[in-house]
């Protein structure tokens, strides 16, 4: 769960995706790229924390990693349990991950909380020569972009298309971000984005912040805060 | 400060008139520590101290008052006790035919005796009473995985969880450390809650996720096929009811003791000295029950002495158990509660010899017994001096005496537990196997190499 002190706070981030879909990759590059001390974990592989700067305040991420396998999948539950971030990771050049991807998602949705900031990584973005993932629906992508608080409007398009990443997350409340963890693209974005999105627990004082950031699961991503 | 020691006793009064009650003797502890680590930070006799003195004050609270209220607080429930005993039956079965790939570890992390030294380190969660101790002792088991899995990993593929968990489970399966189930809920209930958090979260939570997984563990979870499954479940069943059925359930019995795991001790007696002609009478150093110096470890023995009754000799109980030690993919760490067993002369100090002596004498009066008992005339316990300390594999003393002392409440205030994680997680993994001979020295405050 995210606790916050004035402008520092702690937030539990949790990676969840199919076996080989680069998460350790991903958060690897993440921690170590970051400017801000680079804090080695003590044990090790799987849990990292790290903190970024949003403005003029400090996010400490805890990065909790999952095992990918299926026979792993139950024991889910209790990493993403209190946690105030998940990053769902799949491979672009892998439909069976994409696919394990909204499953995930939906479990989320269904089981965690529903103040959780996620977000959808279609991580080797630098393999483009082998996408098997789509990153958006071409022809309507744009268009659907402006109608996406229109839930019928982006049904219609699920239906009569495959619903690819970006036209997914809109769905689904999520925001999506096509990274590399070789060449770096958006590594560090995800997580900022992450950090801007968190709910800021703080009392009443700042009445606008949170309503700004309620539910985020249930706004679209494009139409969210600034609109 | 005498108030704070008056609000102390009555604390453990009061908790200790009630029945037990998990969760409401979790919440009192909790409560209780974060209102007397309030009061002491605020008490002027701590004025001036540094955050590091407050916090190992604190630790060092939360240790006395978990070493009093240990007996009441660990595996008190009958509820938790059964699972145990459920939890430590089925391992059993499992390891017997578990491969890493079943788990979905990745082959270039297949080299079991590497994870040996992990599993000595989730062996140690019974050689402490206090709820970190038992802690850092999984913390160490994970740093060790990591370390392999990170000195084994090529850079472009770093090892995360994916890699981790199935590791994890797979040493936990092998270590079957008895009373896990036990272990991870006193820790869940009365490690402070302010210190069970971020990186000692996660992988507590690793190892809560282990075991729920080992205990919903059926053929699809390790992909084999029903038919296989059950065929691996019954031939395990037959291979260990033929020895240690009995000294399984024991060993899970004894709920308070030290280091004393059951199936594994006794396989350690009965097959100690596989490597040698079979003829009893010359077999010096065969420990009959390493648990015999504890007054409530009696019917234990006593139990035990009626199953080997059943045996016909000897040297028959002695092959068996070799037999069974050698299919045994991990020697090494049924030996590991022994703590003389891999010393080396130069190792002992002066106060070891009256304890070596004490254990010496007992044994070869139990080894002379047992061998009249199963109708050998002549019995020779004895061996030289200087071989006894030299040959060490052959050499066997019961670490009781050195459990019991690390289980008096008062020793364990001033005694240190396992290494401190902080420094314990920045160590390098070669330092483990010296870690572990200061451990065993500290616990009997012997103070090593004098």
């Amino acid at each position: 769960m995210a606790t916050s002190g004035n402008k520092n706070m702690n937030a539990k981030l949790v990676l969840l995706g199919d076996v080989g879909a680069g998460k350790s990759s991903l958060v690897l590059r993440f921690v170590k790229g970051q400017f801000i001390e680079f804090q080695e974990s003590t044990i090790g592989a799987a849990f990292f924390s790290q903190t970024v700067a949003v403005n003029d305040a400090t996010v400490k991420f805890e990065i909790w990693d999952t095992a990918g396998q299926e026979r792993y999948h139950s024991l889910a539950p209790m990493y993403y349990r209190g946690a105030a971030a998940a990053i769902i990771v799949y491979d672009i050049t892998n439909q069976a991950s994409f696919d394990r991807a909204k499953k995930w998602v939906q479990e989320l949705q269904a089981q965690g909380n529903p103040n959780m900031v996620m977000a959808l990584a279609g991580n080797k973005a630098d393999l483009i020569d082998a996408r098997k993932v789509a990153a958006e629906v071409i022809p309507l992508g744009t268009k659907l972009k402006y109608s996406s608080s229109n839930q019928d409007m982006s049904k219609i398009v699920v239906q009569d298309r495959k619903p690819e990443a970006q036209t997914y997350a809109e769905e689904n409340g999520l925001f999506f971000m096509e990274t590399s963890a070789k060449t770096a693209l958006n590594v560090n974005d995800v997580f900022s984005e992450i950090a801007k999105r968190l709910p800021r627990l703080q009392p009443a004082q700042n009445p606008s912040g949170m309503v700004l950031m309620d539910r985020p699961a249930q706004t679209p991503a494009t139409a969210s805060c600034c609109s | 400060m005498l108030l704070l020691i008056g609000i102390f006793c009555s604390f453990i009064v009061s908790f200790l008139n009630n029945a037990p009650d998990s969760e409401r003797d979790s919440a009192a502890v909790q409560e209780f520590l974060g209102n007397m680590e309030t009061a002491f930070r605020a008490h002027s006799l701590w004025a001036g101290c540094s955050e590091e003195e407050l916090e190992s004050a604190g630790e060092g609270l939360e240790k006395y008052v978990m070493t009093k209220l240990f007996t009441r607080t660990f595996a008190s429930l009958p509820e938790d006790v059964k699972v145990d005993e459920q939890l430590h039956e089925k391992i059993a079965l499992i390891q017997q035919f578990v491969r890493p790939e079943n788990l979905d570890i990745k082959p270039i992390f297949q080299n079991e005796s590497s994870w040996l030294f992990a599993q000595k380190e989730l062996q140690k969660i019974n050689m402490y009473r206090a709820p970190r101790d038992k802690l850092v002792c999984i913390l160490n088991c994970c740093k060790v995985i990591n370390n392999l899995l990170t000195s084994v990993s090529a850079k472009e593929n770093p090892p995360g969880a994916d890699d981790f968990l199935p590791v994890l489970i797979y040493v936990t399966i092998k270590a079957n450390p008895p009373q896990l189930h036990s272990n991870l809920l006193y820790i869940q209930r009365f490690r402070g809650q302010t210190r069970l958090v971020s990186e000692a979260a996660y992988f507590f939570t690793n190892i809560l996720s282990a075991e729920s997984f080992i205990l919903n563990i059926d053929a699809q979870a390790l992909s084999m096929d029903e038919t296989e499954f059950e065929t691996n479940m019954e031939s395990a069943r037959a291979l260990l009811s033929g020895l240690s059925a009995d000294n399984n359930v024991l060993g899970q019995s004894d709920q308070n003791a030290g280091p004393v795991p059951g199936a594994d001790t006794s396989e350690a007696k009965l097959s100690f000295r596989s490597n040698r002609p079979p003829s009893a009478a010359t077999q010096p150093n065969f420990s009959v029950a390493s648990t015999e110096t504890k007054p409530k470890n009696e019917d234990q023995y006593v139990k035990n002495q009626s199953s080997m009754e059943k045996i016909p000799s000897l040297s028959d109980l002695e092959n068996r158990g070799a037999s069974m030690l050698i299919k045994e993919d991990s020697i090494n760490q049924v030996f590991q509660s022994f703590p003389y067993l891999y010393s080396q002369a130069g190792d002992l100090t002066v106060g070891d010899i009256e304890d070596l002596l004490n254990n010496y004498k007992r044994l070869v009066i139990k080894y002379v017994c047992l061998a009249k008992g199963s109708g050998i005339d002549n019995p020779s316990p004895s061996l030289p001096n200087n071989q006894v300390q030299t040959q060490h594999p052959d050499f066997e003393f019961n670490t009781e005496s050195k459990a019991a002392s690390a289980g008096e409440p008062i020793d364990e205030m001033q005694k240190d537990g396992p290494e401190d994680s902080s420094s314990v997680l920045s160590e390098s993994l070669e330092s483990d196997e010296s870690k572990l001979k200061e451990n065993e020295v500290v616990s009997s405050r012997v103070e090593e190499g004098s």
